[in-house]
């Protein structure tokens, strides 16, 4: 991984530019910042309500189910006793994957890709639960802010002057393979219990990649090494469009035409809905910044939801 | 490092099509298309005429920028210096004289 070099772009802004933009993107979603952190502490955090659970010959409260056994056993399966479990301390590694090719130019998400950065990074600082790292990514994926750098607003400038939204590639599939190497070697380096470390990647994009198959598998891999994967697809360009009367422009109309061969060895027309073979479980629309924090949040608890039933 | 030319293939783009004789214009706005960066003149007429719902086809040209389109998008857009990041506005116009490389079909 190489870090994005700032030298090679031409309309490169000065640290004093980016400075100013990043504060007017932070305080733009000051309030929100609030709202997300409430949302989010309620998600992330374990409950803090002690549970009475286990089988032990002394302790608080008596277990009803293990009474009858135990008169039935002639008082020898003693185990009748429950005490207060404490809850354990969850830590999180969340990484903010931008992307950072032209595309989010033209559709001018670039604005909104930037409010999300600015409010995500300020819940979590409020929360105070975990590392937070940045990543660009197009056609290649580059290091913005690692995970071990705590993440000030001086490191939100630092973050905001080193996208260009120029690549002319966007490529999900390297962001996800190499994604899950930076993941793991997070893991390796975070302090604290394994098993209580929660990764999660949150991708900002406007949606439009390719090879749809294989990133499903690599969501599949992610899942399986417990790194959550989330994907915010910024659809600014539908609104202006509305607005305009121009074209429709929202991933919502955006329709895949591919020529595959039938049995017969023809080759025929398939014409499907774009978000329809999207290959991310988790993935919500946004097109104004207003509505992410009540979408993130409400994604989040329905991952968590299904992460507590399927453990 | 991943061999890029080797990816190139899987290459998609966004098109919007347009046209300006009212007897071919599409029924509804369709928004965008993704369409393999693979495609020519031939499989592009395919697909409008799908989405006019012609009974016999209407042989079609293609227009982007104004030059029509004579190979792959791939093609094209290398050439122009276009990336497939862009969202290429694709003007059709029925095609008047069947065109002299209908073997390479
Ligand atoms: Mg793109």
């Amino acid at each position: 991984h190489t870090h994005l070099d700032a030298d090679d772009v031409d309309d490169e802004l000065t640290i004093d530019q980016a400075r100013l933009l990043w504060a007017e993107h932070e305080s733009s979603t000051r309030n929100l910042a609030l709202v997300l952190t409430e949302h989010l502490r309620l998600v992330l955090q374990p409950t803090q309500a002690t549970k009475m659970r286990g089988d032990f010959r002394t302790g608080k409260r008596l277990n009803i189910k293990r009474i009858i056994p135990y008169i039935a056993s002639s008082y020898k399966r003693d185990k009748i006793w429950m005490r207060r479990s404490v809850p354990s301390k969850r830590s999180y590694q969340i990484m903010l994957a931008i992307d950072d090719s032209e595309s989010m130019a033209e559709s001018e998400s670039k604005q909104l890709a930037f409010e999300t950065v600015a409010l995500v990074a300020k819940a979590m600082s409020m929360l105070e639960v975990g590392e937070l790292s940045v990543v660009g990514f197009g056609e290649d994926v580059k290091i913005a802010h690692d995970f071990s750098t705590p993440f000030t607003s001086e490191a939100g400038a630092q973050v905001y002057k080193q996208f260009s939204f120029a690549q002319t590639r966007t490529n999900v599939r390297r962001l996800l393979a190499e994604s899950i190497e930076l993941f793991r070697a997070a893991r390796l380096k975070a302090a604290g219990s394994a098993s209580e470390l929660w990764q999660l990647q949150l991708i900002i994009s406007d949606g439009v990649c390719e090879d749809h198959p294989s990133i499903r598998q690599l969501v599949r891999q992610a899942h399986e090494e417990r790194i959550m994967v989330v994907f915010i697809v910024v659809d600014a360009a539908a609104q202006k469009a509305e607005a305009s009367g121009g074209p429709k422009q929202s991933i919502l109309d955006l329709q895949t035409a591919e020529f595959v061969k039938d049995q017969a060895g023809e080759m025929r027309l398939n014409m499907v809905k774009y978000l329809d073979t999207f290959p991310f479980d988790y993935y919500l629309i946004v097109r104004d910044v207003q509505e992410l924090p009540a979408v993130l949040a409400g994604a989040l608890r329905q991952w968590f939801a299904e992460v507590v039933e399927s453990g | 490092m991943t061999d890029v030319s080797a990816m190139q293939k899987q290459s998609q783009v966004r098109i919007h099509l347009h046209t300006r004789s009212g007897d071919i214009e599409l029924p509804q706005d369709t928004g965008p298309i993704l369409v393999s960066t693979e495609l020519k003149r031939y499989q592009l007429s395919t697909l409008v005429n799908r989405l006019l719902e012609t009974e016999q086809p209407v042989p079609l040209e293609f227009l982007i920028n104004g030059q029509f389109l004579r190979t792959s998008l791939d093609e094209f857009l290398t050439r122009n210096g276009i990336s497939a990041e862009t969202t290429l506005s694709v003007e059709y116009v029925k095609a008047l004289i069947p065109p002299l490389y209908v073997a390479s079909y």
